[in-house]
């Protein structure tokens, strides 16, 4: 279980979340949505530990991040870095001996280029590659469907479900309902700096209309079309 | 490009104001450390002028980094682009040139000229399909990153090896295995991406044990040879150099720590200065060493936790 209490966060004068409460429970898969800036990507560095923050953040163990597989919505390799590299590094980061990266390399990359070269879908394929090999408890997924190609989309979506079966939490961001609504057991609507609503699964086709209704409004009109 | 060379100048002004330092203080600064790591590097070896082109030439080729270059190709029309490209090679060449002309090295400095005027038309292809293979797989990613960044001035180092026992200059041999040394701290003068670091599940002790060990080893990896050579022609200096050897070592696992005792900021200008007094004054690492370790540990609790 990760159990966040009271967490805030501001960037100086600007606040971007205020009195965070949730607790995420094993074997369950959660969708954050939220508008751009909406603080989503905070959240999931404070709970990772990448950022200073008030309040609480706890789980099974004495260290969170030790257990965490985080993908960042853009993942950042070095220059001259090769993908097996990458998946070395973070294999033994972690104390993960002997993985044989040809057989695992299920998104088939091109391991011995340089990671830097790779396109946007494979950066974020070899990154989510990366925190799967390092058999983590938690998963925080910022944006994992982003620029992946279909076939990928659908071998991710049927990761998570696998990971779900295994108990591992999982928390995903994404701008598409749909891998949200595939794969979640709970959607989290973060505004206003705090979680507004929470929706459970078998409302989730009514959520999806109540986000289209609101943010499309009158904007297409207003454009004059 | 009025706009574009007043924004590079904004830029590095904010570099200079991030690192703590007054921008005019460093310009001046930057001015007098060239003008005496130059002198320096005229004084001490044979064939300067050569390196001092090389390192000229190197400087330039940042520049001409692949996406810098397609960022203002399509910014620029193709006229605008090439003018700036030109007169930005010609800024970073000319503290170089103007230095080779004190030397009275006229031939070298219209060279060196005339390549930043080429390298400004050149487009670099560094998209390699194939990576350079290095022996550092095992523990990424400083040295495997670093050796395939640096791999022209590790040839460097061997010429001028080679150079040291053609000519039977002992000092120049010393030099080509100080340039090794100098070139895998390199690999540890700026920090990572905070990602780098919080992926490990370790306490900041073991972390930084771990960095200076694999630091080590695989600098062994790359000195040895250079070491070795050195040894076989001129073994009554062999004392000298298993000193440079040590010093490389102390030096190295320093530079290390002082990086993780500012880390995810870049090190400050007191850090540094102290940094560059235990180098000047190697007893001093005596002190700084345990300094910059206690520093580290602190700075990295709240990362690794």
């Amino acid at each position: 279980m990760i159990n966040i209490e009271q967490l805030s966060k501001s960037f100086g004068t600007n606040k971007v979340l205020e009195d965070v409460n949730i607790s995420f429970e094993k074997g369950k898969v959660y969708g954050i949505v939220g508008e751009n800036g909406a603080g989503k990507t905070t959240l999931f560095r404070c709970i990772a530990g990448l950022e200073s923050h008030t309040g609480h953040v706890s789980c099974d163990y004495d260290i969170l991040k030790n257990h965490l597989g985080f993908l960042p919505t853009e993942p950042f390799f070095f220059q001259r870095m090769t993908g097996r590299e990458y998946l070395q590094l973070l294999c033994i980061a972690r104390h993960e001996k002997g993985q044989d990266f040809d057989v695992k390399n299920i998104f088939d990359l091109p391991l011995d280029q340089y990671a830097a070269n790779y396109s946007t879908g494979m950066k974020k394929k070899l990154a989510l590659l990366g925190i799967l090999l390092q058999t983590n408890d938690y998963y925080i997924l910022d944006e994992p469907f982003n620029g992946v190609d279909i076939q990928s989309n659908i071998l991710i979506t049927e990761i998570i479900i696998k990971l779900k079966s295994l108990g591992k939490i999982v928390i995903i961001s994404s701008h598409i309902f749909s891998t949200l609504s595939d794969t979640c057991d709970e959607i989290h609507l973060l505004k206003n700096h705090r979680f507004e609503k929470k929706v459970l699964k078998e409302e989730f086709e009514r959520l999806a209309k109540e986000m289209k209704d609101v943010t499309i409004g009158d904007k297409i009109e207003r454009l004059g079309f | 490009m009025r706009y574009y060379f007043s924004l590079q100048g904004k830029m590095l002004h904010r570099r200079f104001v991030e690192f703590g330092v007054q921008p005019l203080v460093g310009y001046a600064l930057v001015v007098l450390v060239f003008i005496g790591l130059s002198l320096y590097l005229f004084n001490k070896i044979d064939f300067a002028a050569y390196l001092y082109v090389f390192f000229g030439l190197s400087s330039i080729s940042a520049l001409s980094e692949r996406r810098r270059n397609e960022f203002l190709e399509t910014s620029f029309s193709k006229k605008k682009y090439l003018a700036t490209r030109t007169v930005e090679n010609m800024l970073m060449a000319l503290p170089f040139a103007v230095f080779l002309l004190y030397k009275i090295q006229l031939l070298l400095a219209a060279l060196l000229l005339l390549a930043a005027m080429l390298m400004a038309v050149i487009r670099w292809r560094n998209s390699f399909v194939l990576s350079i293979p290095t022996p550092f797989y095992k523990r990424p990613f400083e040295f495997a990153v670093g050796f395939r960044k640096t791999l022209l001035l590790f040839l460097l180092a061997l010429f001028v090896l080679f150079q040291a026992i053609a000519v039977d200059n002992f000092n120049l041999g010393a030099f080509s295995l100080a340039l090794v040394f100098l070139i895998c701290m390199s690999f540890y003068s700026e920090p990572e991406n905070l990602y780098y670091v919080w992926i490990f599940a370790q306490k900041p002790h073991a972390f930084l044990f771990e960095k200076i060990r694999t630091a080590l080893l695989y600098t062994t990896i790359l000195s040895f040879p250079i070491l070795a050579i050195l040894i076989a022609f001129y073994p009554e200096n062999m004392w000298i150099l298993m000193v440079i050897q040590c010093l490389g070592y102390l030096y190295l696992s320093a530079i290390i720590l002082a990086k993780y005792s500012a880390y995810p900021q870049p090190m400050s200008v007191p850090q540094g200065l102290l940094l560059g007094a235990s180098f000047a004054l190697p007893p001093l690492l005596i002190v700084t060493i345990p300094f910059f370790y206690k520093k580290s540990t602190e700075q990295l609790k709240g990362i690794l936790g």
